[in-house]
């Protein structure tokens, strides 16, 4: 069953287009321009019951704008969405009952206040009744640990304590979907771990859908069993993690040192570096055989040590981002060129309007581009 | 079948009955937030008393050269000081997020009231108590009790009216700070509706001559913060007590209203804050 059904969801903000002329000062109070930003467009996806789905994207590519649509925060400027059967632009008060939400850099807690006062408060929010929240706060004070600080004030808690107190108060009214926005955001190593087997731990014990965005590859690939990718407020990737990390599996690093200099040949294979008793290699397992590879480097000489490993995730979507990037940046160029040619064939002398608009226009004029092509 | 259930379950909830359990524990709440900081409270509490008492000297030795102004006398210049006072002082301590309301939507802080079931407006408004304010609601008693000849019918009128008045500096400051939906940063305008407001309320009708009288009625309504409760004070006027309710409760619902209306342009943002 879906508790997430998003169709088409777009939304623009509307921006004062800034001028570097003298008079601006004067058409900017009279008559202000004004240019629309695409932060998400036309984005469609479901999310399945108990599922943890990861929502990537470098900064500014609407993963946030999306999140808050789909709890209410925002009104979209088209499309639609439902999660868990409510209209969030028309029903947030009612979705509100069922959801949780953590977003990183917001608190829900009192900051001169312990956690404990903070839970009270949300109880009576929530309408809990006060049996029912003390047998709540306990459950989950005890599963996140929280018994040491509990009663200590939110100011003097570490980050990946108050991150911890965080979650557990998004769970005070066992929520049916938990939205995650950057929840482990500062946090060290450690905390980002704890943190980690928590929702695992979460979504197996409680059966708590998780929609999650983060930057952190490692939340990414111990947590979540699929991901969405949006870039520039579109979707461009929709896959299982299984089949995201086998892209990574198609590329291995080799590094091999050897005893003895020697000197490489590995028929046509440049190594990424070497000296003259070591190399790394870069290779597509599409391409080049691995196997082959090892049985080559091994017959160069008498190897000291050699090891193999997988492209990192992030190098994998670090690579979708830069390659999205790209194809948008190509666009805007060649959206430019068919406006020019647009402008000229109309005779007109003057600019282009709309000349100075970013990828908005852009990515609408590449369309006619990419018909022109 | 489910749209019934639905309908049901969100009938029993947001009852009348949780608001009031949720606005008790949010002040319960607020209380003990700013009483953790205890020598800061007592110096705000002290100090606004102490700056309200600095005017009441003033008018003192005005009223007594000048034998009256606008025609009030001395005690009530008092009764509308200390009435005020503690009318402005209940709508902070209550509502504490009155006046920083435009600056929480501007940075994005009403993410976390819209996140949850309860109405936003109502949320963010309760989610905080101004510490000086409570000097400000104990100055008003202060007056009463030092005010020569107060009856107990007089009490109940003093004690009756200030929740219209709270609400009635709620609904103003609320909605001059809703402003900030429609012109964005609107914290000039707010600031000036807030302090007229104020200073009006503060200043016998008398001195208010002319059209502009009307706007203290309307647009800026000290006359049913003072005046008109300066009025019942003084002539005992019971009936014109559920009338400074009624129209209390409209100037709060059209200020919400202002809210929902404006919460429609609401961007979000995303700077990093704390609840204090």
């Amino acid at each position: 069953m879906s508790v997430i059904q998003v169709q088409q969801l777009s939304k623009q903000f509307r921006t004062r287009v800034s001028s570097q002329q003298k008079t601006a000062w004067l058409t900017k109070l009279f008559r202000p321009q004004y240019r629309s930003i695409d932060a998400v467009k036309q984005v469609s996806f479901s999310v399945e019951e108990g599922e943890v789905v990861a929502f990537l994207g470098p900064n500014g590519a609407g993963k946030s704008t999306t999140i808050k649509m789909l709890t209410g925060i925002l009104q979209p400027s088209g499309g639609s969405s439902t999660v868990l059967g409510f209209d969030p632009a028309k029903q947030r008060r009612q979705l509100a009952w069922q959801i949780g939400s953590v977003f990183g850099q917001r608190s829900q807690l009192w900051f001169h206040l312990p956690p404990a006062d903070s839970f009270r408060l949300l109880g009576a929010i929530y309408e809990l009744e006060p049996s029912v929240l003390a047998r709540r706060t306990a459950e989950l004070v005890e599963r996140f640990a929280l018994q040491d600080y509990f009663d200590v004030a939110v100011r003097k808690l570490s980050l990946g304590q108050r991150i911890r107190c965080e979650i557990a108060a998004s769970l005070l009214h066992k929520p049916r979907l938990l939205f995650l926005d950057e929840p482990t955001i500062g946090l060290d190593v450690v905390a980002r771990r704890e943190i980690r087997s928590l929702l695992s731990e979460l979504n197996s014990v409680e059966k708590v859908t998780v929609f999650i965005t983060s930057h952190d590859m490692g939340d990414i690939a111990k947590v979540c069993k699929r991901a969405i990718i949006i870039h520039h407020g579109e979707v461009v990737v929709d896959e299982s993690m299984k089949d995201l990390k086998h892209r990574a599996l198609a590329k291995k690093y080799v590094g091999v040192r050897y005893q003895e200099p020697v000197q490489f040949s590995t028929g046509g294979l440049q190594p990424l570096k070497a000296t003259d008793r070591s190399a790394s290699f870069e290779i597509d397992t599409r391409q080049h055989s691995l196997p082959e590879l090892v049985r080559r480097l091994s017959g160069l000489g008498e190897l000291e040590d050699i090891t193999i490993e997988d492209e990192p995730l992030e190098n994998v979507i670090a690579d979708i981002y830069a390659a999205r990037s790209e194809q948008a940046a190509r666009n805007v160029t060649a959206g430019g060129r068919a406006k020019d040619a647009a402008a000229k064939s109309a005779g007109s002398g003057k600019e282009a309007a709309g000349a100075d608009n970013g990828r908005t226009t852009g990515s609408g004029e590449s369309q006619a581009a990419g018909g022109l092509s | 079948m489910i749209t019934e259930k639905k309908k049901q379950t969100t009938l029993r909830r947001n009852s009348l009955g949780s608001y009031l359990r949720f606005m008790a524990m949010a002040f319960r709440i607020n209380v003990k937030s700013v009483l953790e900081y205890r020598v800061n409270f007592m110096l705000q509490f002290f100090g606004m008393m102490l700056n309200n008492a600095a005017f009441a000297a003033f008018w003192a030795v005005l009223i007594e050269r000048t034998g009256g102004v606008g025609g009030y006398g001395f005690a009530d210049i008092m009764f509308v000081w200390g009435f005020v006072s503690s009318g402005f002082g209940l709508a902070h301590i209550v509502f504490g997020n009155i006046r920083g309301l435009s600056r929480i939507a501007i940075e994005g802080g009403l993410d976390v009231y819209l996140l949850q079931p309860k109405d936003p407006w109502l949320n963010l408004l309760a989610s905080r108590t101004i510490v000086s304010a409570w000097g400000d609601f104990v100055y008003g008693f202060i007056i009463m009790l030092l005010l020569p000849g107060i009856g107990i019918e007089r009490w109940l009128i003093f004690l009756s009216l200030l929740v219209p008045s709270a609400l009635l500096f709620s609904a103003i400051f609320s909605a001059a700070e809703s402003l900030c939906f429609f012109m964005g940063n609107s914290s000039s305008i707010s600031s000036a509706i807030s302090e007229f407001l104020l200073t009006f309320s503060l200043y016998p009708e008398g001195v208010h001559a002319g059209w502009y009288k009307w706007i203290l009625y309307s647009l800026i309504p000290s006359a049913y913060i003072a005046f008109v409760p300066l009025h019942v004070f003084q002539s005992l006027s019971w009936p014109l007590v559920p009338l400074l309710w009624g129209i209390a409760i409209v100037y709060i619902l059209l200020a919400r209203l202002l809210f929902r209306q404006g919460l429609r342009r609401y961007e979000s943002g995303n700077r990093m804050d704390a609840r204090i």
